[in-house]
């Protein structure tokens, strides 16, 4: 009975978020026309105009078409990951970023897993502290780790420790697996001080909220082990607000990574992104938001079903009695 | 599992203690500043005996029954000596601690909505921590078998009840799943806190006769913590008497039942309605509670007292034994314990003389009715989610007339809120017609903007929680002042007229400039009250106007009603779940259950002869120190249990 | 998108050791550095001790000294007063965004909130929608595709950020709008309108204040990456932002160059932050209705 309860939720769930895809991706595709010039100007760029390529242009983009059908046909090789090609280096959209997502992934995971191990206990420690000094300084680190945008602690931690006291190269991402993780640890930890914080922050404020609850000072009092306690009633508890806000924490990650491999000269996505966005290269712009916003509403749909298993209330839709 | 035997008597103060508190001392330090919740308590618990803590907010109670076991709120601090099987608790290391909660002490809270782990399943919770003969967790079988047996000492017969999670079970029943998990590992001493405040009164009864079960069937001490001595008296062996942080009296129930020995315990115990007839005027304790550090130096009780005298305030009293194994810390006892009696007869004497049979009763008159409902039906809920649609009234009628008080009964989901907000507007009926002066309120396209406006203030209404009942960012003059320029846009002279309506409640007219904040509960809903009065209604329905208030005070503002009723022969629309509360307000009574009206009549009628039997479970159900009310409550309840698992199933 | 979690009630209120009447002394030093910047933000050219945008293409970059407090950039501009003069531009942005979606997000959250309906659907639906997006890289690629600079990003990041607003708004207009004050206030006849704004919204003030101060810092924050992409504001006009994308290159040369509008901006947001978290806390102990 629960089971197809649950099912019928995911599928509800699954088609809303499919839609939404959709809508995007059709705004993603109308920003070739709302570039400034038409579509052909933008699709041309810096190359020189003759009849010849604008008949190719028009043949290849269809777009002599209506906006409706040249949209359909974007989709159609998009969904077969084929993005157009870039007008500035010639070569395909797809080349261009599955050439370069390696970096951006690698330094993704690696940020978050940093945040993650810090930010969790940092959390916990500090609700189970409430207003004691640790509390406090636990807090106040938090507080200006959200202060700090990513490209402020990269440009610090660059200085410091790279350029000042050598420990780690200066920009690039390294070769082979254990040269790219000392690369990427200053970009990571310039990543991760703003994603810790808040995880800290969500971390912290969900575990004050239960530790306060009766069940906890019941389960206490019936002489249930301190780790226990923390854990399988307090923080399991605690998990339901800091999972939904996972959409949200990967958002920070994607953004905070494009502003850090500024910084470190990284050749990942999101440096491909500013560089189209300086060039005007439409299609590699539409390729990485598609994705983009792709990657978003997967992660929001595996969280969905992540808080199935959290929060047994959600299946029969109800809240406490 | 019933055990056949007695009760044991008040305890033989020997070795044979189980508990022994001396001299407990709780203090909270926040912030630099020390402030005293218990000035130095003295008790014993011996085994297999009741004793129950009575006292009203401020008093100290809550923090006492978790100074016992250890688990005080950071900040708060307890001196004195606990001494259970020759150890002082207090001054345990916590690992010790940790080694005593749930095996040798235990306590069960008093909201059984937030008691358990809402994502873990009852069984789980229950079995947690029992081990077996060697000291290893249990098997999966094991498991199942532990919690199907401890979920049926409680009075839960189907086992799946074990896998099921808290959200889908009702308040008695997960009552009763925590207090198999706080006895899951076969505690000597469990300490209720108010474990049935927060039920309905049908399911409160079915609570007390379990834990009094399996008290016995355990040979269990048991402290019960409460805030209403009808319930001590009808559970406790022994009762003490705990009063803005120190201890007042103590005494065996029956004993201080039939005579008390301290004032306060006799104004706690008038303050009580009888629920056998209607009192003119009830005894009420002048004043509020104060907070425990304000009366440290002196009687506790000595500025609400009418005994004052200096000697009062010249230190805290001790308590001193008045007579066999009774304690009362008041100094001049022997002296006023003939005046105490001498008060509480006339104050039970004091019949009203206008109780009311049903042939006194003026004919009910629609047309002339100040408000009426006919076939009133509320369903709430969504259309879209055919789950989630609840019934709230299923069709009512009912009519107030002028100058009438007209009492509303029952418990939880019987509706009468949301029959109370109809009237009042506040709700707009599915179905069925309200009307206010005889007109039809929804129909009000055809009257002008001033008819309906009028219209509106012919009811108003007093809610529940006087501490969210007023807004608190407006002093009490300026939510008043609006009130009066509701009614008369161009009224003159509020200043006065304000001042007029907080003396009419009781309040000196400064309280105008002060905010909510710096008011008691008590002088809170006065306002309440004032303000309702502002508009010059024709109706007020009062929505359980005193559930929320403590004891002490709720005398107060029933006597203040019916003041108030006299005077300006106001109606009133009573709503209440208590009925001896509805017998000392209204002449007549409407009971309502699960959106239907089951009986109404004359108030004197309906509670002396119930003749539904949802009336007469109702009436049995108020707490009475006859051995037989826990007793008829056990076995009614098994009946019940069924009826209610075969429709969680 | 706004700061989403509630603010932190643990660090500032403590830091106070006398009671609740003084503010600490972390809150004075915030307030302080606050007023500076707005003071620079107004007056900026008034105050620099030099024109901002002075070159001087022969002296070049050079450490600080004592006619430059913190040196010279590539073009032999004075770091100082371009710190100063760029306040302006670092702070107008996240001031409207919080403004915005502090005006809007309030209008529709009480309605929302108080009314129920169409307008309530409509802002949970959107700030569904909105909550986790990344509003800073949505303002690139709009800014970067269709252009429009500096303001086009602060409308999309106003409309980006309002609908949560809206949703904390509605979620506590809903809480009061229960209670029995307001209840008892619709009972005497006055009009939903009246109740919303002189009863509800009173109620509410602590929460909106600290989520605008919130709001402030991270736009602070998100925007200032936009300008160091170098798709803020026009290239010669001085932002902190952009001085640390220029100045990058010179870290070697004149670290401070680089290093000093990062401090400043860190200042301004964490003293943004600290006040928002410290307003909240301190109206909220003011008695507040359960």
């Amino acid at each position: 009975m629960r089971a197809r309860l649950i099912a019928i939720f995911l599928i509800r769930r699954a088609l809303a978020l499919l839609v939404l895809l959709l809508m995007i991706s059709f705004l993603v595709f109308g920003l070739l026309y709302l570039a400034p010039g038409n579509a052909i100007q933008v699709l041309l760029g810096t190359h020189p105009a003759s009849r010849s390529v604008i008949a190719a242009l028009t043949a290849k983009y269809h777009l002599g078409d209506s906006f409706f059908e040249q949209y359909l046909f974007w989709l159609k090789g998009a969904i077969h990951l084929d993005l157009g090609v870039s007008i500035q280096t010639g070569q395909t959209v797809t080349t261009l970023i599955g050439g370069r997502i390696g970096v951006t992934i690698f330094l993704g995971i690696y940020a978050f897993l940093i945040s993650v191990l810090l930010g969790v206990p940092g959390g916990v420690i500090a609700a189970m502290r409430n207003r004691t000094v640790a509390d406090r300084a636990i807090v106040g680190i938090s507080l200006l780790g959200v202060s700090v945008p990513a490209f402020v602690s990269g440009v610090f931690l660059l200085y410091l420790l790279a350029i000042d006291a050598g420990w780690f190269p200066i920009y690039g991402p390294g070769t082979g697996f254990v040269d790219e993780l000392w690369h990427l640890t200053l970009p990571a930890f310039a990543l991760a001080i703003g994603v810790m914080a808040l995880i800290l922050k969500l971390t912290r404020a969900a575990m004050v909220t239960v530790l306060e609850q009766d069940y906890i000072a019941f389960a206490q009092s019936r002489g249930v082990s301190p780790a226990r306690v923390i854990i399988r009633h307090g923080l399991r508890n605690a998990l339901g607000p800091i999972v939904t806000a996972g959409g949200l924490i990967l958002g920070v990650v994607l953004t905070g990574a494009v502003l850090v491999e500024q910084v470190f000269a990284l050749p990942g996505i999101g440096s491909l992104l500013i560089t189209a966005v300086g060039t005007k290269d439409v299609p590699v712009v539409q390729g990485f938001t598609l994705l983009a916003a792709a990657i978003l509403i997967g992660a929001n749909f595996l969280i969905d079903l992540c808080y199935l298993f959290i929060d047994p209330r959600m299946t029969t839709g109800r809240a406490a009695i | 599992m019933m055990s056949a035997h007695q009760p044991s008597g008040p305890a033989a103060l020997g070795d044979s203690r189980l508990l022994s508190v001396r001299g407990l001392r709780i203090v909270s330090r926040i912030q630099g500043e020390e402030r005293v919740i218990t000035a130095g308590s003295d008790f014993d618990l011996a085994p297999g005996e009741t004793l129950g803590i009575v006292g009203e907010s401020g008093s100290g109670k809550s923090m006492t029954a978790r100074a016992l076991i250890g688990l005080l709120p950071t900040g708060v601090r307890a001196d004195g000596e606990v001494t259970y099987r020759g150890r002082n608790i207090l001054a345990l290391p916590e690992r010790e601690l940790r080694r005593l909660r749930g095996a040798e002490l235990a306590i069960v809270f008093q909201d059984p909505f937030t008691m358990l782990n809402p994502l873990m399943r009852c069984g789980a919770q229950i079995v947690e921590l029992v081990r077996d003969e060697n000291g290893k967790p249990l098997g999966r079988h094991a498991r199942r078998a532990e919690a199907a047996r401890r979920l049926a000492e409680v009075g839960i017969a189907d086992p799946a009840v074990a896998d099921a999670y808290p959200f889908e079970l009702s308040g008695g029943m997960r009552q009763r799943v925590g207090i198999a998990a706080a006895i899951a590992r076969d505690p000597q001493v469990l300490i209720a806190d108010e474990p049935s405040t927060a039920l309905d009164v049908t399911t409160q009864r079915e609570i007390l006769a379990r834990l009094r079960d399996v008290q016995r069937g355990r040979g269990m001490g048991l402290i019960l913590i409460t805030h209403d001595l009808r319930v001590a008296f009808a559970l406790c062996d022994r009762v003490l008497v705990l009063y803005a942080g120190s201890v007042l009296e103590t005494a065996s129930a029956e004993q201080m039942e039939a005579e008390p020995q301290h004032p306060y315990t006799l104004g706690l115990l008038l303050s009580d309605p009888p629920v056998d007839r209607r009192l003119s005027h009830m005894t009420a304790i002048p004043g509020s509670v104060p907070a425990a550090d304000q009366v440290a130096d002196m009687c506790a009780f000595s500025p609400r007292c009418q005994w004052r005298v200096e000697a009062c305030d010249a230190g805290a009293p001790a308590l001193i034994e008045v007579a066999e194994s009774r304690w009362s810390a008041c100094v001049r006892v022997p002296v006023i314990v003939p005046e105490m009696l001498a008060v509480k007869s006339e104050a039970l004497a004091a019949r009203a003389d206008r109780e009311g049979a049903a042939a006194d009763l003026p004919a009910a008159d629609v047309e002339g009715a100040v408000a009426a409902a006919r076939g009133l039906e509320k369903v709430f809920g969504d259309s879209r989610q055919s789950g989630r649609r609840v019934a709230a009234l299923k069709g009512v009628t009912l009519e107030i007339g002028e100058d009438e008080a007209v009492g509303l009964v029952g418990e939880s989901g019987s509706g009468k809120t949301t029959l109370g907000r109809c009237l009042v507007g506040l709700e707009r009926p599915t179905a069925g017609t309200v009307l206010v002066n005889g007109v039809d309120t929804g129909h009000q396209g055809r009257l002008s903007g001033g008819e309906r406006r009028r219209l509106r203030r012919t009811v108003q209404m007093v809610f529940q929680d006087p501490y969210s009942t007023l807004n608190p960012v407006r002093t009490v003059g300026a939510t008043l002042a609006e009130a009066i320029l509701a009614a008369d846009e161009h009224a003159r002279d509020v200043r006065s007229a304000v001042a007029e309506l907080l003396e009419r409640v009781g309040l000196p007219a400064r309280y105008a400039e002060r905010k909510p904040v710096a008011l008691s509960g008590g002088e809170r809903q006065r306002v309440a009250i004032a303000r309702a009065l502002a508009v010059r209604p024709r109706l007020i329905v009062c929505d359980e106007p005193v559930s929320a208030l403590d004891v002490s005070v709720q005398a107060q503002i029933l006597n203040l009603l019916t003041d108030v009723r006299r005077e300006l022969k106001v109606s009133y629309l009573f709503i209440t779940h208590d009925l001896a509360v509805v017998r000392q307000v209204a002449e007549r009574v409407y009971v309502l259950r699960q959106g239907e009206m089951v009986e109404q009549g004359a108030t004197s009628d309906v509670l002396d002869n119930p003749q539904h039997w949802y009336t007469r479970k109702l009436v049995d159900s108020i707490p009475s120190s006859d051995e037989a009310w826990l007793a008829r409550a056990e076995a009614e309840q098994d009946s019940e249990e069924l009826e209610r698992a075969e429709r969680r199933a | 998108m706004t700061a989403i979690t509630a603010p932190d009630t643990g660090f500032v209120g403590l830091a106070s050791k006398r009671g609740r009447r003084r503010p600490s002394l972390l809150i004075a030093v915030s307030t302080l550095i606050m007023l500076l910047v707005v003071a620079s933000a107004i007056f900026g050219s008034l105050l620099a001790p030099q024109a901002a945008n002075a070159q001087n293409l022969l002296y070049g970059v050079h450490p600080s000294s004592a006619q430059h407090l913190l040196g010279t950039d590539d073009f032999g501009r004075d770091i100082f007063s371009r710190l100063i003069v760029g306040a302006r531009a670092a702070v107008i942005g996240p001031a409207l965004i919080a403004i915005g979606a502090l005006v809007i997000g309030n209008a529709l959250g009480l309605i929302a909130g108080y009314v129920g309906g169409r307008v309530d659907y409509f802002i949970m639906r959107l700030a569904d929608l909105v909550w986790a997006l990344p509003g800073l890289l949505i303002a690139i690629v709009v800014v970067g595709v269709i252009g429009g600079g500096y303001y086009v990003a602060v409308v999309v990041l106003i409309v980006l950020t309002f609908p949560v607003d809206a949703r904390i708004v509605r979620g506590a207009t809903l809480q009061q709008r229960n209670m029995p004050y307001v209840e008892a206030a619709a009972t005497l006849g006055l009009s939903p309108l009246r109740l919303m704004i002189r009863h509800i919204w009173p109620n509410l003030l602590p929460l909106v204040m600290a989520n605008t101060f919130l709001n402030f810092a991270f736009s602070l924050v998100s925007l200032s990456g936009l300008s160091f992409l170098g798709l803020g504001v026009p290239l010669n006009t001085p932002d902190w932002g952009g001085m640390l994308a220029q100045n990058l290159p010179l870290l070697q040369s004149n670290a401070l160059a680089c290093l000093a509008p990062a401090i400043a901006l860190v200042l301004t947001a964490t003293s943004m932050n600290l006040i928002g978290d410290w307003t909240y806390e301190r109206l909220s102990d003011r008695g507040r209705a359960r």
